[in-house]
This record gives structure tokens, C-alpha cells and sequence, in this order.
């Protein structure tokens, strides 16, 4: 059985504009020690289905309508607050997007990692932060015994996010969930972190489930990858699959997004044309239509289902049944042309 | 800190120049009715040696300048014993400035302190209750209250709660045991203090219930806040660690910036209580012309605000870590 297992997730916020449908209907697994990415632009439900994992939607603006987050045995959707508080941090742990903001500016950063130590492990004040200061050698912080005494000011941002990895990792959780933990850093910090969180998990067989939009990270660390548009998932399969057998036009898209040495000779990309669409207000049909170049008359009217087409490979698209419809790369360029 | 300490110290010497010179003014000759010498000596007419006597101890022939001299002179001697201070005679009284203020600002910082304490206590409560459970009654509640108490003037406050527990629930309150006209005794009577001090906490409370409020929200919509749920911790230590020491910056400013101003004396406050304290002797001083008094309470109180204010600006290092005073950070 698998470490996590989430079938049907749906999450809605409920503003005064109406109902936002955050996620809608997602499932997926996760084994111990693999890493799973959640792929999709900004505002595809990405981070909201890891917030809802961790049951930290703010009620009741938003609530998980409906699904099963099923963790070693136990629904956490259905957890008593005791159970739930004893579960965040311990078994599920999590690290967000920005280092500058995700710490608190008014307590030194020792104390805060080893705040979950002794909420979880019933250490006293210090011992927890000698285990924080080992933390933070372990995720690599020079002369960590004096740095765990500063505040989070006099840290650097790659700094920042090693000590939330640090405070993350620090009751030694099952699941890592690390959402874009690169995105605000500088690109030679991204790649140390990503190696970092790698490291780790190897040596603590961590399962990671890592948000991000960037495909480069998924390449690097992903075993399998779940594409999200518009709150709903629309391809999901094992990472060398989704990259070299794309299904779904949407991830067609993305990968055309990408720089490539070997196409594209004009040296140009071929972003996905229009916006990510509202999710108060989500197109008809396949909420991709109206972007897709390959839209047709049901794309409009049906929404399509998550269908396996391959072995541990799906797709939510009315034509992904049909071999011939494959991703063509010549066909960007071609469009490109056109222009 | 020792660095910045001392040039926040260096920078008062100005701010008092700049409050002696314009209260020296004053003494210009026609800038302010009345003849001194009637006001020390009364309307009748005196022996030439008697006059030239006033006139000489309070250096009323020399230019103001000179005056302005003399006055320092007398203020230097406080240094560094302040109970040696000089800050002259006042004209009606008889009595040394010093020895008037010294009966009078015990009682001013005795209501200062418990309009303070009651600022800080209700205050924070009310703000906490109210961002914590946003939206609900009890934040209505006290958004409500506090819009008016802030548009309610302390006088008519003061005099509406003395007709209330004094007058209306006299049965219950035994008259005018609350006001502090009777048994202002040594040590004096915490019942008194009650109506003065929550009258002259009442505008602050509402401001400090206001900035509590709209600081706990703010502080709770933070990224570190997420950080700290997701790290497991309960609800109350979430909200009373984490977001509750980000919120107190700010009102710590205000409470801080607010107990110089309450030392300095509550005048409307203690006109209308009735208070013996410096504000209402600085008002009675000013009616009588009494122009030591107002000098020698006008001074103390530019003191007072200034070294309050200096304890407050140091008090936010502890608060806050990114606050370091003096240059480089470590």
C-alpha cells in the first residue's frame, strides 16, 4: 500500500464572486521515498492541494468539500485537531516558497526549529536546540551552534530555506511536501537546495511531493509528475513518460515553453497563448479549450476524464486515446512561422 | 547601544533650549499682561525699598537674557542631585517651584501609571478577542465601543461617570467615595484612582484596542504564521507566541509615546476630578499668571517625556531583533 493515497480531493473557497473551485478532483499516490511533482502555471490548485493535505485551508472561506486523504491507514480529512496538530510537522512536513517571509522575524532561528521537536518529541528547551543546531549542520550551515542563535534577518535567503528544510525535516517526517522551494532564490542557490533536499532524502528515505512550475526541477528530481490546469488534473504518470511521451496538449505546451538548444532553431519559445483560466468561472468542457490548438466541438461541451491510456499513464483529453495524436514539435515552429 | 544612548541623550540639550527659550519669551517686557510685581505682592501699593527688593530678587531690571542666564543657573544645580534644583519662587504662593512640583507629581504619576495599567490591560484584551475571533460579536462589540470612546471628550466622560457612580448609584457607591476630593490620604486610597484613571485611559484604550486588532491581523495573514500551523503547533501558541510578539511592536510604540504624555499631566482629567496633580497646577499657575510654576512644571514635563521616550525607542531592541542600535549590525 502506498504511503499516501489522495482520491477525489476537492477544495472551494467561497468568496463574495462565488465559488472558487481551488482543486477538483485529484488523486494520486505517493510511495515512501519517491518524489512526486505537481506541475502547472500559477493558480492551477497546485499549492491548495498541498495546503489541503495538511488540512491548513482556512476555514471557512475555503474547506475541502470532498476526498480522501488516506495517510498510513488513517483519513487525515477526517482527524480530530489533536490528531491533525500531532500529524503536521511529524509525519507531514512542509517548506514554502519564500524563505523571506516563511520564518519569524522575532525568534532566533534555533528556537523555531526546535519548536516541532518539542511539540512532538516532548524534548525540553535545550535539547531541542542542540538537536536544531545539528539540524542545521546537517543541511549545511556553517558554524550552525552560533548561527542557530541568530534571528532570521541576519540570514541569506538560500540560508533561510536550508533552515526550513532544517525545521522541516527535524521530527524526521514521512512526507516532505515542498512547495516552489526554489522560486525565490538565485539559480545557482536553486540548484544547491534541490541537491540538498536530494541528499536527504536518500539518507532519510523522506517521500517529497515538490510543487513547482519548473520543469528543469521536475527533470532532476521527479518519479512522477502530475500536471494540474485550471484545478484539475490532466496528465499524471512516471516522470520519464510524461517528459518523453507527453499526452495532454496542455503539457505539450509547457514543454514547448521550455528553452531548447535542439529546436526551435529560431532561437525563439513558444509559450501557451491566453491566460490561466479563472477558477470561479472555468470554461466549459475541457477548461483547456480555449488555449488549445487542437480544440474541437466536445473539447467545448464534455469535460474530459483523467482516462489511463498507457500502464501508470493518464491523460484528461478526448483525443489521448488516439495513437496518431502525439506531440508534434515540429508544429510550434511551423506556427511560428505562420507568423 | 552605549553609542546611541548617549547621542540620544546629546540631542535633548537642543529640545530644551529650544522649550526654555520660548517660555522665555514670555518675560519680554509686553508680551504678557500684567505687572509681576502686583502679582507677588498684591494690588497694594508698596514701600519703594520693598519693591526694589522683588525686583531684584527676581532679577526683573536685568534683560531677559540675563534672566535666561540666571534661570539655567539655577536649573544646573539639579545636576546630577536633582533635589538641589533651583527653579525659583512662585509669585503667588510662597513657596519654592521645586517644592510645589515635588507635592504634585507623585499624584500625577500614580494616575499616569493606573490609566496606563488600564490601557494596556484592556486595551490588548479587546484588540486580541477581537482580531482573534473576527467578525463575531464580540468584535463588533468593541470596534463599536471603541469608534465612540474616541469621539468622547475625557471632560464630559469624567463628569458623566461622577454623576453616574456618584450621584445615580449613590446608594451602591456610598456618593463620592470614588472621587478622590475625600480621603486623598497617604498611602492614599486605590478607590479614587478607579473613575480618574479609566477616564484618562478611555481615548488610549480605544486607540491601543484598535492597533492590537488591526496589528493580530495582520501578524496572523503572515507566511511565518502558516509556517508555525504547519509545524503543529496549537492554535493558542500560534497565535499568543508567534503572532501576538510581531503585533506588540507597534502598540508598544504607542503605549510608550502615550505614558510621556500621561506623566506630563492630564489636565482635563485632573481639572475634572479635581486631581491634584502637575496638570491642573500648570492650568491653575497659568490662570494666576504664576509664571515660575508654568515654567518650572513645563520643564520638568519636556524631562519626563523626553527620557520616556528614550526608554520606549530602547525597549523595541528587545522586542524586536532587527532593531539594533548603533551602527553596524553584529
Amino acid at each position: 500500500m502506498a504511503l499516501l493515497e489522495v482520491t477525489g480531493l476537492r477544495t472551494q473557497f467561497f468568496t463574495r464572486d462565488g465559488v472558487v473551485k481551488a482543486v477538483d478532483g485529484v488523486s494520486f499516490e505517493l510511495e515512501q521515498g519517491k518524489t512526486l511533482a505537481i506541475v502547472g502555471e500559477s493558480g492551477s490548485g497546485k499549492s491548495v492541494t498541498a495546503l489541503s493535505l495538511m488540512r491548513l485551508i482556512q476555514e471557512p472561506q475555503g474547506r475541502v468539500v470532498e476526498g480522501g486523504v488516506n495517510l498510513g491507514g488513517q483519513d487525515v480529512l477526517k482527524m480530530s485537531d489533536t490528531a491533525i496538530r500531532a500529524m503536521r510537522g511529524n509525519r507531514i512536513a512542509m517548506i514554502f516558497q519564500d524563505p523571506m517571509t516563511s520564518l519569524n522575524p522575532v525568534f532566533r532561528v534555533g528556537y523555531q526549529i526546535g519548536e516541532a521537536l518539542r511539540v512532538h518529541k516532548g524534548m525540553n528547551r535545550k535539547r531541542a536546540f542542540d538537536r536544531a543546531v545539528e539540524m542545521l549542520d546537517l543541511v549545511g550551515i556553517p558554524n550552525a551552534a552560533h548561527r542557530a542563535k541568530d534571528y532570521p534577518h541576519q540570514f541569506s535567503g538560500g540560508m533561510r530555506q536550508r533552515a526550513m528544510i532544517a525545521m522541516a525535516l527535524a521530527c524526521d517526517p514521512d512526507i516532505l511536501i515542498a512547495d516552489e522551494p526554489t522560486t525565490a532564490l538565485d539559480v545557482t542557490i536553486q540548484a544547491q537546495i534541490l541537491e540538498l533536499m536530494v541528499e536527504l532524502q536518500q539518507r532519510e528515505g523522506t517521500a517529497i511531493i515538490m510543487i513547482t512550475h519548473d520543469l528543469g526541477v521536475v527533470a532532476d528530481m521527479a518519479n512522477d509528475v502530475m500536471v494540474m490546469y485550471g484545478g484539475k488534473q490532466v496528465e499524471y504518470g512516471v516522470a520519464d513518460d510524461v517528459f518523453y511521451r507527453p499526452l495532454h496538449p496542455y503539457t505539450w505546451g509547457l514543454l514547448d515553453s521550455l528553452p531548447r538548444h535542439d529546436i526551435s532553431a529560431k532561437g525563439e519559445l513558444c509559450p501557451i497563448k491566453g491566460q490561466p483560466p479563472s477558477l470561479i468561472d472555468i470554461p466549459s468542457g475541457c477548461a483547456f479549450h480555449p488555449r488549445c490548438p487542437y480544440a474541437k466541438e466536445i473539447c467545448r461541451t464534455t469535460v474530459p476524464a483523467l482516462v489511463e491510456i498507457e500502464p501508470g499513464h493518464s491523460s484528461a483529453c478526448h483525443f489521448s486515446g488516439d495513437p496518431a495524436f502525439r506531440r508534434d514539435q515540429v508544429a510550434c515552429s511551423a506556427d511560428m512561422e505562420a507568423n | 547601544m552605549l553609542k546611541y544612548t548617549v547621542r540620544r541623550l546629546l540631542q535633548m540639550i537642543p529640545v530644551f533650549i529650544g522649550v526654555t527659550l520660548i517660555l522665555f519669551a514670555l518675560r519680554i517686557p509686553g508680551f504678557l499682561p500684567g505687572d509681576p510685581i502686583k502679582l507677588i505682592a498684591g494690588e497694594k501699593p508698596l514701600p519703594e525699598g520693598t519693591r526694589r527688593q522683588i525686583i531684584k530678587e527676581n532679577h526683573l531690571d536685568d534683560p531677559v537674557y540675563v534672566q535666561y542666564y540666571e534661570y539655567l543657573k539655577g536649573f544646573a544645580k539639579g545636576f546630577p542631585d536633582p533635589r538641589n534644583v533651583d527653579l525659583g519662587e512662585s509669585y503667588q504662593k510662597n513657596r519654592e517651584v521645586k517644592d510645589i512640583l515635588l507635592d504634585k507629581f507623585p499624584n500625577t504619576f500614580r494616575l499616569a501609571f493606573a490609566a496606563i495599567f488600564v490601557e494596556i490591560v484592556l486595551g490588548l484584551l479587546a484588540g486580541i478577542i477581537s482580531a482573534v475571533k473576527q467578525y463575531s460579536f464580540w468584535d463588533v462589540l468593541v470596534t463599536l465601543s471603541t469608534s465612540i470612546l474616541v469621539s468622547v471628550p475625557v471632560f464630559w466622560l469624567g463628569l458623566l461617570l461622577q454623576m453616574t457612580f456618584g450621584i445615580g448609584l449613590k446608594k451602591l457607591t456610598g456618593g463620592a467615595v470614588f472621587l478622590p476630593i475625600t480621603g486623598m490620604g497617604d498611602p492614599p486610597d486605590l478607590m479614587h484612582l478607579i473613575l480618574p484613571s479609566f477616564t484618562l485611559a478611555s481615548v488610549s484604550t480605544a486607540y491601543v484596542a484598535r492597533i492590537m486588532r488591526s496589528q493580530m491581523l495582520e501578524a496572523m495573514g503572515q507566511d511565518y504564521i502558516r509556517t508555525a500551523m504547519a509545524k503543529g503547533l496549537t492554535e493558542r501558541a500560534v497565535i499568543f507566541k508567534h503572532a501576538l510578539k510581531n503585533a506588540l511592536i507597534p502598540v508598544v510604540t504607542f503605549v510608550g509615546i502615550d505614558l510621556g504624555a500621561l506623566m506630563g499631566g492630564a489636565i482635563l482629567t485632573e481639572s475634572v476630578f479635581s486631581w491634584p496633580g502637575i496638570g491642573r497646577e500648570i492650568m491653575l499657575a497659568v490662570g494666576q499668571r504664576d509664571w515660575p510654576v508654568v515654567m518650572g512644571g513645563v520643564i520638568v514635563i519636556v524631562f519626563i517625556y523626553m527620557f520616556v521616550n528614550l526608554a520606549v525607542d530602547l525597549s523595541y531592541a528587545v522586542l524586536d531583533p532587527r532593531i539594533r542600535y548603533g551602527g553596524a549590525a553584529e
